[in-house]
């Protein structure tokens, strides 16, 4: 790592290369946040096959980072209900910029990056009327705020742009918070969770709704594939006895389908899939249960569960060359493909909630 | 023969020290914890039921007297969510709070001001907005001015029965809900139910106690705090029948209870947190602050955020002795998701 960093400040400082890219890190093919042996935070740029390539200091935990199209750059947001969020330069290890809510308003963890990545989008809560908001935010310049607008629901929490770089898919999970009261969550008898397709001016093109006897599963996060499917995974908020499907998948015009596996196994889940990711070829989706310690995965085609991994405390998972990788609070990285777990390293990290791609 | 056997669980135990046999602090929780409180709040809401219907004049010391009594069981019981109280939204329909819209007062107005036949009637009230039921809907109508001039008295007054009457029906399905089934699947965890392990009933009893706490320090004193420069006395839990205190303190000591009852054998630890517990308690009593009105003035805001961080770390030493104690390893993402 030294060296890397040594290499780096002496291109600096030659002024080679004023405009460095993901290769220059080490072409991490991963970010994720995870807690340090010492209680400290950090953002880890991570192989595929699991070696840390960097790690660069965050001020707290961490929720999910959006990365950057192009630069070596990240934002890294503070977990719900979180005011700030910082842009870390992944070269240096510094922070170049710090996103800080505008005032009634407060990030939800997630953001994404125009196609070009001269903007962010963030999802927001608007304090008094607890109405979603995209946040939009100058990347060319500084980070500086743009504007904003809504999301389409309550309670937003991932969003993603979609392959036409033209609209984002917002997960509006329908849980209201404030930072007043923590990570309390304000009005479950009331919730109403969307998924919701807005494009860049902030037009509602597409709402998802589920069944009204559904309105406790709350829509948190996502995965798109490059040809428009949307993955969407769940957290119920009812009782566990009759916790319905966590895991839905839709294209744009078409109904929502749910999909989950038989009674026993879906049990398994505790009502709670923590992230979700489409395989490189779509034709599996997986979802994570930390609280059940599981990843299932699951047919796109079919629906079927096609195999399932107990695996403590799980959450953090994306798709790889094969199959999936996945992370757990224990410091487990692995490969989940072909119904099993295979190639796993375990380090002295607890890794957090979302393992992201970086963009090649 | 027996002492063979005996011999050879000890020698099969694990070899952490003070760890005892989970089903053993899981009958304990369940019969010596959770039954009786909500079996309290059954009766109470019985006697409020009762109370209602004998005097509904919202300026009755009798239906004051029973309303307090029940919520009062309420909050003793209101850490215990899972289970038979998110069925139908029962603890929602119980205690619907925060009401960060103000539903509760609109729902209600509409209702007196329509002379909504549902309000008549307990069956059917319990399909109206949840907002409009339960104990902080019955402090609305028993506790503001404005609530109490509007439209009919007497719609009012069969207003305040039927709310009484659903809080009991609540509360009996509750109770029925533990009695009937819930009781067995924690004490019992079997493969395919809901509780597969002792580990995975020990855990929930663990995540109800934490969760508790969080809910007094975040919620019940982090709303009223707000910030320092904009602190939020009107968001006070239960202020209008000045109930804001009492519920932290309630709160506290039925939490305090169930550390001790998970603490098992170990006489030390349950010393250790009781007497942890107890100086959050002492904190909470000097206040003398029903409302928490004080928090508008520096130094009364002050003492309500020490408050608050005695009660965070109560947490995070729970976390560290009794979740150790009992086994119960938090997961970096399973114990606190997003």
């Amino acid at each position: 790592m030294t060296s890397r960093r040594n290499f780096i400040a002496g291109l600096l400082a030659s002024g080679m290369s004023p405009q460095l890219t993901w290769a220059d890190v080490g072409a991490p093919s991963y970010l994720s946040a995870a807690r340090n042996p010492d209680g400290s935070y950090a953002l880890f740029g991570v192989k595929a096959s699991g070696s840390i390539l960097f790690k660069v200091p965050l001020p707290a935990r961490g929720h999910a980072a959006a990365t950057h199209p192009r630069r070596p750059e990240a934002v890294a947001f503070a977990r719900r209900p979180g005011v700030f969020a910082v842009v870390l330069d992944c070269t240096t290890g510094l922070q170049v910029a710090e996103l800080n809510a505008a005032p009634d308003r407060h990030f939800y963890g997630h953001g994404a990056f125009s196609a070009d990545g001269a903007v962010l989008y963030t999802t927001e809560n608007d304090l008094e009327t607890g109405e979603g908001i995209i946040g939009v935010w100058n990347a060319a310049e500084g980070y500086v705020r743009m504007g904003e607008f809504a999301s389409g629901g309550v309670g937003p929490h991932d969003v993603k742009l979609m392959p036409d770089g033209a609209s984002l898919v917002v997960a509006n999970g329908g849980i209201e918070t404030h930072p007043d009261s923590g990570r309390a969550k304000l009005n479950i008898p009331t919730m109403q969770p969307r998924l919701s397709y807005v494009n860049l001016s902030g037009d509602v093109l597409e709402q998802v709704a589920l069944p009204s006897e559904m309105h406790k599963n709350s829509i948190r996060h996502l995965s798109v594939s490059a040809d428009g499917l949307v993955a969407f995974a769940m957290q119920w908020q009812g009782s566990l006895t009759s916790a319905p499907a966590l895991l839905g998948l839709h294209r744009r015009g078409q109904a929502p389908r749910l999909l989950q596996a038989n009674i026993d196994e879906h049990r398994i889940l505790m009502g709670y899939a923590g992230s979700i990711a489409l395989s490189v070829d779509t034709s599996e989706v997986a979802i994570t249960s930390p609280k059940g310690g599981v990843v299932q995965v699951f047919n796109t085609q079919t629906g079927q569960l096609r195999s399932m991994v107990q695996l403590k405390d799980v959450c953090g998972i994306s798709a790889g060359q094969q199959g999936f990788h996945v992370t757990t609070g224990t410091g487990l990285w692995g490969n989940v493909s072909h119904g099993g777990l295979s190639e796993s390293v375990t380090q002295q990290v607890q890794w957090d909630n979302h393992l992201m791609p970086v963009a090649v | 023969m027996r002492q063979t056997l005996a011999a050879l669980a000890i020698a099969l135990l694990p070899s952490v020290t003070g760890a005892e046999a989970p089903n053993a602090v899981i009958a304990k929780a369940v019969d010596g914890h959770v039954l009786p409180a909500f079996s309290v709040l059954a009766e109470s809401s019985e006697a409020l039921k009762a109370a209602a219907l004998a005097d509904c004049i919202p300026t009755s010391g009798t239906l004051l007297d029973a309303y307090h009594e029940s919520f009062d069981s309420w909050i003793a019981a209101s850490h215990l969510r899972f289970g038979p109280t998110e069925v139908e939204d029962r603890a929602f329909a119980l205690a619907f709070w925060p009401d960060t819209k103000g539903f509760t007062p609109k729902t209600l107005a509409g209702l007196i001001r329509a002379q909504d036949p549902d309000g008549l009637n307990p069956e059917a009230y319990s399909h109206v907005s949840i907002a409009a039921r339960g104990y902080f809907a019955l402090e609305f109508m028993l506790y503001d001015d404005a609530m109490q001039s509007l439209g009919d008295a007497d719609y009012r007054c069969a207003l305040i029965r039927t709310i009484a009457a659903d809080i009991d029906a609540n509360a009996d399905a509750i109770l029925d809900g533990w009695t009937n089934g819930y009781a067995q699947l924690l004490k019992q965890p079997t493969e395919g139910r809901i509780y597969r392990s002792e580990d995975e009933a020990v855990q929930e009893l663990f995540k109800a106690l934490l969760a508790g706490l969080q809910f007094t320090a975040e919620t019940r004193l982090g709303r009223p705090l707000g910030t320092f420069e904009r602190p939020r006395p009107q968001r006070a839990e239960a202020r209008r029948s000045e109930r804001s205190l009492r519920n932290v303190m309630i709160s506290l000591e039925a939490t305090r209870d169930l550390a001790v009852v998970l603490s098992g054998e170990d006489a030390t630890l349950a010393r250790d947190l009781e007497s942890a517990f107890d100086e959050a308690l002492a904190l909470a009593e000097s206040l003398d602050d029903p409302t928490f009105a004080s928090v508008s003035a520096p130094q009364g805001h002050l003492k309500v955020e020490i408050l608050q961080q005695s009660i965070n770390l109560l947490r995070d030493k729970i976390n560290a002795t009794l979740g150790a104690h009992l086994g119960v390893s938090e997961g970096f993402n399973a114990l606190d998701g997003d």
